[in-house]
């Protein structure tokens, strides 16, 4: 197992099923969003990235409401992925995900059709550098 | 304004230390432009003075002091057998207090273009005159600050940021301005935000709550040297936000109906606003947080929301085995409740910069009010006089400790146990309170939530809390001795 691979699992407590249901594809659609950080910093900024877009996603937010289950999945998805950025992303890099989650959830509750999830993650990846 | 305390150790009976960079440094976060910072030794043997930091210049000025007011010289105040209530520990120091009226207590020191005004040779010592000890001056910065859209906001000529004065009334003070500080920020938050969001959430604010997370913020926000009533109202209102998104989303999973007296706002506005306005709070307050640019407090909060969503799905899980047993009711509870208010006054402390062994101390303190608080908020369930419905915790088979207790009871524990296992209309529910009731389980959780708060005023114990040590002991009490 790389180091890489290492701390990617150590992140992945009670999500293991999600991460082979699709969170490990999302994941690596991330990493070349995440080339201009650190080397030791981009496993985990992509991994908070895919968490981000797939607890939405598990949520339904701007679609059908889910059930409670996949709702509290969705919500630890963000919470995880809120501290891995509270512990290795700057600041900047924090507001601007937290901008981009305002963002997304202000067009789904006023019903406006907004972007794709990925282009409002990636475009806070670019401009949090 | 903003007041803090500025603390040192001194390592000699006389010692002259040069505190200029500190309040520098001071000067310099607070981001005061212009305006004056104002000093004053909380000791009777500790002065100030502004002078030449010039080694044997300072040499001549304790040789000064001790021609001036030797030492052994055989002073009143040091003859213990004329004095009335000496503590056992009242030192020989009758030159100390001399000395200390031949300097200053108090100095004011002017601030342009963000530094102090001093001149070349100028710095600026706390004189130990009775050392080595641990030493603590008040700080209070006045004047003009550099623009911060939350000072603009709220500072007025009504509104001073009273600090405490070391006595139960003084801490009083202090809650209630941290009380209109916080309600100010939340206040200016939720103008901020687009409607479709802000509505829900200004109705589910405006309603009330206990705001109990906030004040523990405020409250232990006080305890570090760097106290700054304004940080704290955004940390405090940015945890009330996060609070209440998380509630949001537990209303929709609980399929409550009514929260506060009011309808949810899954049940007003449906799930698919529920689920956007409980997300755009959860991302407005970790981004309110992270502005704050303390990671300790960033890591602290963010810690604090993974336990809340891991035990929201336990406590989901567990409602399969409802009502379940002691170890995993603590378990949910020490997450969903309890790390919050851990968090909270852990976070505070983090603000103002207290050791690690006060905010560990503090942490400690909140989980086990968080805990206790939620013993009590179970037993309101069974209160006909809480003003909330009766039994809605056994409708909705959310986890009660009283429920447990009742269901392990030898006499009324397996009526309650098969009809739990049942479908529960009215008739059911009514009978398992009555069932309850009727057993000791509420006077064990009473007894097991007193015993929790004992434990974490122990906690205090070992920190230096000044005039905070009533308020959060009254805190405390009152989080569980209540009916609502």
């Amino acid at each position: 197992m790389t180091a890489q691979a290492l701390q990617i699992d150590r992140e992945l407590e009670r999500l293991d099923g999600l991460w082979e249901d699709g969170l490990q594809d999302t994941y690596k659609s991330y990493l070349d969003a995440v080339g201009a950080y650190e080397p030791a910093d981009r496993p985990r900024l992509a991994l908070a990235a895919a968490l981000i877009e797939s607890g939405l996603g598990l949520q339904g937010l701007g679609g059908r409401a889910a059930a409670a289950a996949p709702l509290l999945m969705g919500d630890l998805c963000l919470a995880r992925a809120s501290r891995l950025l509270a512990d290795h992303a700057s600041q900047t890099l924090q507001v601007a995900f937290a901008r981009a989650i305002e963002k997304m959830s202000a067009n789904a509750a006023s019903g406006e059709a907004g972007g794709a999830v990925r282009d409002f993650l990636v475009h806070a990846l670019e401009s949090g550098r | 304004m903003i007041a803090q305390r500025l603390r040192f150790t001194t390592s000699s009976p006389t010692q002259f230390v040069d505190i200029t960079d500190q309040l520098r440094e001071e000067v310099k976060k607070s981001g005061l432009r212009m305006g004056r910072i104002h000093l004053q030794s909380l000791h009777t043997t500790v002065g100030l003075a502004v002078n030449e930091n010039e080694p044997l210049l300072l040499r001549d000025f304790e040789s000064l002091l001790e021609r001036l007011a030797p030492s052994g010289a055989g002073y009143e105040h040091d003859d213990f057998a004329r004095r009335f209530e000496i503590a056992l520990d009242e030192p020989v120091n009758g030159h100390a207090h001399c000395r200390q009226l031949l300097l200053t207590g108090f100095a004011t020191l002017l601030v342009e273009n963000g530094d102090l005004v001093l001149g070349r040779w100028q710095s600026v010592f706390a004189v130990e005159l009775d050392g080595p000890r641990t030493r603590e001056l008040a700080v209070q910065l006045d004047g003009d600050f550099e623009p911060s859209p939350l000072r603009a906001e709220i500072r007025g000529p009504a509104r001073s940021d009273r600090l405490r004065d070391g006595s139960p009334e003084g801490g009083t003070s202090l809650v209630s301005n941290d009380k209109e500080l916080v309600e100010l920020e939340l206040t200016r938050q939720l103008l901020a935000d687009p409607d479709p969001v802000a509505v829900p959430m200004r109705r589910l604010v405006e309603a009330g709550g206990k705001r109990l997370r906030p004040r523990l913020v405020q409250l232990t926000a006080h305890v570090g040297p760097r106290q700054d009533p304004l940080r704290a109202a955004a940390l405090a209102a940015a945890v009330e936000l996060l609070h209440n998104a998380t509630l949001i989303h537990d209303d929709y999973v609980d399929e409550s109906t009514h929260r506060r007296g009011r309808p949810t706002v899954a049940a007003a506005e449906g799930p698919e606003r529920a689920i956007a306005v409980g997300d755009f709070y959860f991302a407005k307050a970790t981004r309110l947080i992270a502005e704050i640019g303390n990671n300790d407090v960033t890591s602290t909060i963010a810690d604090a929301l993974e336990a809340i969503c891991a035990a929201q799905i336990d406590d989901v899980a567990l409602r399969g085995a409802y009502p379940g047993d002691h170890a995993s009711y603590l378990k949910v509870v020490r997450g969903k409740t309890a790390a919050l208010f851990a968090a909270s006054c852990a976070s505070g402390a983090q603000l103002s910069e207290a050791t690690p062994d006060e905010v560990e101390a503090l942490r400690r303190y909140g989980d086990l009010l968080g805990v206790a608080f939620q013993m009590a908020d179970d037993m309101v369930d069974f209160s006909p006089s809480s003003g909330k419905p009766v039994g809605l915790d056994i409708r909705q088979r959310v986890l009660s400790l009283p429920l447990i207790y009742a269901a392990e009871d030898k006499v009324v524990g397996p009526e309650v146990r098969r009809l739990l296992a049942g479908s529960l209309g009215d008739a059911e529910v009514n009978r398992v309170t009555q069932l309850v009731r009727s057993s000791d389980a509420l006077k064990r959780v009473g007894d097991e939530a007193r015993a929790l708060v004992e434990g974490a005023l122990q906690e205090l114990e070992a920190i230096e809390l000044d005039g905070l040590r009533p308020t959060l002991i009254g805190l405390a009490r009152s989080a569980v001795d209540r009916d609502s």
